[in-house]
């Protein structure tokens, strides 16, 4: 039983006084080391009173310069019940030639009951300041001993890098389809000129000679880049001097076309629509580079 | 005779001619075959080109080739139309008597008459002169004087402008042909012209060309050769097309540099252009033996017939020596037959 009272008592010993207009204090602060000149220190001081008791708004520190190299940036006052959540925010303007300690000043928050005036003390907090740049002069007169700061580091591009060709290949595609429009790619439609000639002499009988021949010139017209005339043979020649190698087909061709345009009409038969043909599969093979 | 072996003489003989001319005037071929052309085609012919290359020597030439009677004119600033006609003079008994002129002269066996100078007359005179070419006939005298078998030869130089009359469009169109003479480019040709002492005295250089007598048979062959020389209805459809280019040359893919197309030419080909071409180019077909026109006698004769009857937008006009040829040529180069 003496045992079991003294325990009681001791648990007693232990509580705090009911009595206290201030049930929770506590000061949160970051680590004390590792500061250099201009860097921010948060400090948050937590406050529970006893109902009735509130925070006296005045006796906070004011934002602004608190000394010589000390700057109160921000004050933030919450209060949830009798819960008070004082957030500061300091900033440091020091620049110590070696590791310096120094020291946020305490001071005294105001609580009121009213009329009753209690002061609640907040301790000065002593943290250390580095050099923010080696001070100590270098023997050695190698190596730069300011650095630039790293460049920073590159926004992801990739996306936009992905749109950019998309669009590329999307603009390059119509630009190719429109020159093909305006017709830039006529060497393209020229290395099938006579595929497309063939083509059309298969159909023909020699009661279609007319036609056939006119496909031909056609053909050798568009080869030509402009009407060609057995006169003008050898300037075609000099552009196209592959051709050369067919020169007595050709020159077979415009005095035939000659004679069926241009004298009295003469009667085509089945052999000269063929030598016709074997014309145009020579111009084939020509066209091709198979000959 | 049938038409073919009569054909077939003529030609050798205007070959000959050629040849012969050929001979006389070194260097100047094509304006020779040219001027055979014309000669055979009958239509007048105006040489164009620089000062002593031949025009003269080139056309006394072929008019002592001819034969035929031969008037020749020189252009001066004060000749006046009646001029050509007549003239006035006292004789030896001091009485006022009045001639024939030139033109008259040989009322109407008068072959070739010879304009030396032309652009150096003044328009009066080409308007007789139109007259005379178009119709051949001219009024004097109160009655017509009639020259069936006049072929008018015209040179002008154009290295001067001054105190010269640009030949109205009228009167260019009446001549066949508007040949150029340039100089010879052959080295040996130039040579022989300067140190062939042949070459230095013209008189006897052009009466040495011998006289073909053929000047009065010409009319007659000419229709002959019209007639008998046949075009195809492929032909007529490639000529209707040149006709057209020369009209609007834009629409057959014609395009020279710095030229707005639609508004390069006042006037194209006119009918009576087409139809000396059309005949042109039948003399030429019969002269490289053939019996039908093809394209290519065409567009052979299609400079000389032509660049006279085009007549650019004042515009362009001071870029004429240039766009002139251009076109023509743009306008071969781009209308296809068939």
């Amino acid at each position: 039983m003496r045992i079991l009272l003294i325990m009681v008592l001791s648990l007693l010993g232990c509580s705090g006084s009911i009595d206290e207009p201030v049930s929770y204090f506590n000061v949160e602060t970051p680590r004390p080391f590792g500061y250099v000149n201009g860097d921010e220190i948060p400090q948050r001081i937590i406050i529970e009173t006893r109902s009735g008791i509130s925070l006296q708004p005045g006796s906070l520190p004011v934002k602004g310069q608190i000394n010589r190299w000390l700057n109160l940036n921000r004050v933030t006052v919450k209060q949830t019940g009798q819960r008070y959540q004082i957030d500061l925010l300091y900033q440091v303007f020091y620049a110590p030639l070696e590791v310096k300690s120094l020291t946020l000043p305490g001071f005294t928050v105001q609580l009121s009951q009213g009329e009753k005036s209690i002061s609640q003390n907040v301790p000065a907090w002593t943290f250390t300041l580095s050099p923010l740049r080696e001070l100590v002069v270098r023997q050695s007169e190698q190596g730069e001993y300011m650095r630039p700061d790293s460049p920073p580091p590159l926004l992801a591009n990739t996306q936009a890098l992905y749109g950019l060709a998309a669009s590329l290949s999307v603009a390059v595609l119509i630009a190719v389809y429109l020159a093909y429009l305006y017709g830039c790619f006529s060497g393209m439609s020229r290395r099938t000129l006579f595929k497309r000639t063939l083509r059309k002499l298969a159909g023909l009988s020699e009661a279609d000679m007319e036609q056939a021949l006119t496909v031909v010139h056609h053909a050798l017209n568009s080869l030509n880049g402009q009407p060609l005339f057995l006169n003008r043979l050898g300037e075609f020649y000099r552009r196209n001097p592959q051709y050369l190698q067919i020169n007595s087909q050709l020159a077979w061709f415009f005095n035939y076309s000659n004679r069926y345009f241009f004298s009295d009409a003469m009667i085509a038969v089945a052999q000269d629509l063929q030598q016709l043909k074997e014309l145009c599969e020579q111009c084939r093979k020509i066209e091709r580079g198979s000959r | 005779m049938n038409t073919d072996t009569q054909l077939t003489d003529w030609r050798e003989q205007a070959l000959q001619f050629e040849r012969q001319i050929n001979q006389t005037v070194i260097g100047l071929q094509p304006a020779v075959r040219n001027i055979i052309l014309a000669v055979f085609a009958r239509g007048h012919v105006l040489l164009e080109g620089n000062v002593g290359v031949g025009k003269t020597t080139l056309l006394r030439a072929v008019a002592q080739g001819l034969g035929g009677d031969y008037q020749r004119i020189e252009g001066t600033i004060d000749l006046m139309p009646a001029d050509l006609i007549y003239y006035t003079y006292l004789n030896e008994q001091g009485r006022p008597c009045v001639d024939p002129g030139p033109l008259l002269k040989h009322g109407d066996t008068l072959a070739t008459f010879f304009f030396n100078e032309i652009n150096r007359a003044r328009p009066q005179v080409h308007a007789l002169l139109l007259r005379a070419m178009a119709e051949r006939s001219i009024n004097a005298f109160n009655r017509d004087y009639h020259f069936p078998h006049i072929q008018v030869f015209a040179d002008r130089n154009r290295v001067e402008k001054e105190e010269t009359f640009e030949l109205p469009a009228a009167a260019k169109d009446r001549f066949m042909m508007e040949i150029n003479i340039d100089m010879p480019r052959g080295d040996t040709e130039l040579d022989e012209l300067m140190f062939n002492p042949r070459f230095h005295d013209t008189d006897r250089l052009v009466a040495g060309v011998a006289n073909s007598g053929i000047y009065y048979r010409l009319n007659e062959l000419a229709q002959t050769l019209q007639q008998h020389i046949q075009t195809s209805p492929k032909l007529h459809a490639y000529a209707l097309s040149l006709w057209k280019a020369t009209h609007q040359p834009q629409q057959y893919g014609v395009q020279l540099s710095d030229v707005e197309m639609p508004q390069l030419l006042m006037a194209g080909a006119s009918p009576r252009g087409m139809s000396y071409l059309i005949r042109a180019a039948k003399t030429r077909a019969w002269l490289e033996q053939r019996d039908h026109v093809l394209p290519e006698d065409l567009q052979a004769v299609f400079p000389v017939c032509m660049t006279h009857r085009l007549f650019l937008n004042p515009m362009y006009a001071y870029r004429k020596e240039q766009l002139l040829p251009e076109l023509i040529e743009g306008i071969l180069d781009q209308v296809a037959a068939p």
